[in-house]
C-alpha cells in the first residue's frame, strides 16, 4: 500500500490501484461539478482508446474536487456502458477501466493532477494524457494525438495546438505563450492548453518536485508542467487538435484566481530557471503533428466597456502602488493610457511587455505576492480591451499575427528584463 | 575553413536566386543556391548550411512540403520561408518555420530576419 499523509489519493483509491496493478496508458480527467460535460469527454476517450490502442491496458482516473452535481455518476455511467458498435468501433481486447475518486490536498487542478501522476507512476504507465472535463469539441482522435507521440515517437511531452477564437485564451495570448517563448526559446502555442500527453519519465520528475503546496496545486499546474518539460530538456511536440470548444469565459469576467495563479507560477519559475533564460536569445519552432482540418471556433462575446471600466477603476485605486512597482517611463505611459481610455483604448504592446518585465522582477523580492499580482489584473484588462478593439474586424489568422508581433516584442526587449532583474538584485 | 555562416537559398526563380546570392554575400554570408526543390535534401547534405531560405511556391514540390521533409531529418536547421502572401500561415505546418519574409524588392527585412535567426541561442 502506497498511502502516506502527502498522497493525493485516498486509501480506497490505492486499494483499487493495487487490484489493477499495471496499465500501459493512464488517462486523467480533473473535475469539479462537470456532470453536464464530463460524460462526453470520457466517451470520446473510451472510443479513442478502443480505436487506436485496443490491445493496450488503459486506466482512467477522474480526479474530482468534491463535486455535488453527479459528476462521479456521469463518469461511471460511461465507463460501465458496453456500447461500441454505434460508433463503428469494436469492443477492444482490453476494455477501459477506471474510477472516479476525490483527491486530497489543496483544492485545485494541480492537486487533481498529482493524484493522476501518482496513479500513473504506480501503474507503471508508459504514457499518460490528461483532458479538461468541460471539452465539447473532443473527438476519439484526441487520444491518439496526445498519446502516439509519446508511445511511438519518443516524445516526453505533447502540447495541444488548437484553433481558438481570437478572444478565447487571453491569458495565454498576452502572457503565458509570449513570455514562455521569450524566456526559454521554445514556441509552444498553448502552454496552458489543459490537455497534454507525457511520458513515464516526466511523471516521475513531476512527482519528485516539491511544489504541491504552491499555486502549482491550483491553476499554476499547466504552465508549470510545460515549463518544466521545456527547461528540463524533454523532447516536446505539439499536436493539432482542431478547434477548442469548451466553457470559454469572457476575458472581462472573473478570471482573477486563474490569472494570479498562472502568472505567479510563471514568475516563480523564472527564479529557479534563471540561468536557462538568461542565456536564451530568440526562439525556435516546436514540432507539430496532426491532420489539419478547416475549423471555425465559436465566437465569444466580449464586453470591452466592462474591461475598460475595470482598467480605469483599478488604475485609480492602485496608482500609488503602481509607482512603487513600475519604472517612471512605464508609469507615465500607463497614466497616459488611463487618461485617454474613454470611450476607446489604445494600449501599446511595448508598454504591456515592459510592465510584465517590471512585475516579473519586483515579484522576486515582494513579500505580498498576491497583492502584487492582483494589482496587475486591471492593467491586463486594459491591454486585453485594447487588443480586442484593435482586432475587432480581423479574422482569427490576422489576430494571430498581432500575437506574433507581441511575441517578437517580448523577445526583442529581453535586455530590458535583464536590466530590471539586475536592478532589483534578484 | 571559412567561419562565415552558410545559407542555402531554394527558389525556382533564377533572377531572385542571383539577387539573393549578391545581397547576402555582401552581408558576409557564404551563399549557395538551388532551383530544383527535388534536389534540396542532397544539397543540404552537401553544403551543411546554417540556415535555409525557402520559397513557398515552387513547381513540383511546394515549400511547405519541403519544409516537412527538412524537419523530418534536420529538426534544428533554421528555415526562413519566402512568400508572396502571408496567408500561407493558415497552414499549421507553417508553425515549423523559424521566420517568414514577404518577398519584395527591398531586402532590408530579409537581412534583418536572417541576422535574427542566426543569432538565436534557444
Amino acid at each position: 500500500m502506497k498511502t502516506d499523509n502527502r498522497s493525493a489519493l485516498s486509501k480506497d483509491a490505492w486499494h483499487t490501484l493495487e487490484s489493477v496493478r499495471e496499465a500501459d496508458i493512464v488517462i486523467g480527467i480533473p473535475s469539479y461539478n462537470n456532470a453536464a460535460t464530463i460524460g462526453h469527454v470520457i466517451k470520446a476517450v473510451k472510443l479513442g482508446l478502443a480505436k487506436y490502442y485496443p490491445d493496450k491496458r488503459a486506466f482512467l482516473i477522474n480526479s474530482d474536487g468534491g463535486s455535488t452535481d453527479g459528476t462521479a455518476e456521469a463518469v461511471l455511467a460511461v465507463l460501465n456502458d458496453d456500447t461500441y458498435g454505434i460508433n463503428l468501433v469494436d469492443k477492444p481486447e482490453q476494455p477501459l477501466t477506471g474510477f472516479s475518486t476525490p483527491y486530497h490536498g489543496i483544492p485545485g487542478k494541480g492537486s487533481a493532477f498529482k493524484a493522476i501522476f501518482e496513479a500513473a507512476r504506480y501503474l507503471k504507465a508508459r504514457a499518460c494524457a490528461v483532458f479538461d472535463s468541460d471539452l465539447r469539441s473532443i473527438t476519439p482522435e484526441w487520444v491518439q494525438l496526445l498519446i502516439a507521440p509519446v508511445l511511438e515517437k519518443g516524445y516526453g511531452y505533447v502540447c495541444p495546438f488548437y484553433r481558438r477564437y481570437k478572444y478565447d485564451g487571453t491569458i495565454t495570448n498576452s502572457i503565458a505563450y509570449p513570455l514562455t517563448r521569450a524566456l526559454y526559446g521554445r514556441r509552444v502555442r498553448q502552454p496552458i492548453g489543459g490537455d497534454f500527453g507525457f511520458s513515464a519519465e516526466l511523471v516521475d520528475l513531476y512527482l519528485r518536485k516539491d511544489v504541491w503546496d504552491t499555486d502549482v496545486a491550483r491553476f499554476g499546474i499547466d504552465i508549470w508542467m510545460t515549463t518544466t518539460a521545456m527547461v528540463e530538456r524533454f523532447k516536446i511536440c505539439q499536436s493539432f487538435m482542431g478547434a477548442k470548444i469548451h466553457d470559454a469565459k469572457d476575458p472581462g469576467a472573473d478570471l482573477a484566481p486563474m490569472f494570479v495563479q498562472v502568472v505567479g507560477t510563471l514568475f516563480s519559475l523564472m527564479k529557479g530557471y534563471e540561468s536557462r533564460w538568461r542565456e536564451t536569445l530568440g526562439s525556435r519552432p516546436t514540432a507539430i503533428f496532426g491532420f489539419e482540418t478547416e475549423v471555425s471556433p465559436l465566437p465569444l462575446q466580449v464586453n470591452i466597456a466592462r474591461m475598460i471600466e475595470k482598467f480605469r477603476d483599478g488604475f485609480d485605486e492602485n496608482q500609488l502602488y503602481y509607482q512603487q512597482i513600475l519604472s517612471s517611463d512605464c508609469m507615465s505611459k500607463l497614466a497616459e493610457v488611463r487618461e485617454m481610455c474613454t470611450p476607446s483604448i489604445d494600449f501599446p504592446r511595448l508598454l504591456w511587455v515592459r510592465i510584465i518585465y517590471n512585475y516579473a522582477a519586483v515579484f522576486q523580492k515582494e513579500g505580498d505576492k498576491k497583492r502584487l499580482l492582483e494589482s496587475l489584473i486591471p492593467i491586463y484588462f486594459g491591454y486585453v480591451a485594447s487588443f480586442v478593439k484593435e482586432t475587432e474586424t480581423y479574422d482569427d489568422f490576422r489576430a494571430e499575427e498581432t500575437i506574433e508581433d507581441l511575441c517578437e516584442i517580448y523577445e526583442d526587449t529581453k535586455s530590458y528584463l535583464l536590466q530590471k532583474w539586475d536592478e532589483k538584485g534578484c | 575553413m571559412s567561419d562565415r555562416k552558410k545559407i542555402l537559398a531554394i527558389d525556382d526563380e533564377e533572377d531572385l536566386r542571383i539577387i539573393l546570392k549578391e545581397e547576402l554575400t555582401d552581408e558576409g554570408y557564404e551563399v549557395f543556391t538551388l532551383g530544383d526543390p527535388a534536389k534540396a535534401m542532397d544539397k543540404i547534405e552537401e553544403t551543411n548550411p546554417d540556415l535555409i531560405l525557402l520559397d513557398i511556391k515552387m513547381p513540383g514540390m511546394s515549400g511547405m512540403d519541403l519544409l516537412n521533409l527538412i524537419r523530418g531529418k534536420y529538426y534544428d536547421l533554421p528555415v526562413i520561408l519566402l512568400t508572396a502572401y502571408s496567408s500561407f500561415k493558415k497552414d499549421i505546418a507553417a508553425a515549423a518555420c523559424d521566420q517568414y519574409v514577404v518577398k519584395s524588392g527591398d531586402f532590408t527585412e530579409l537581412k534583418k530576419r536572417v541576422r535574427k535567426t542566426l543569432s538565436v541561442t534557444a
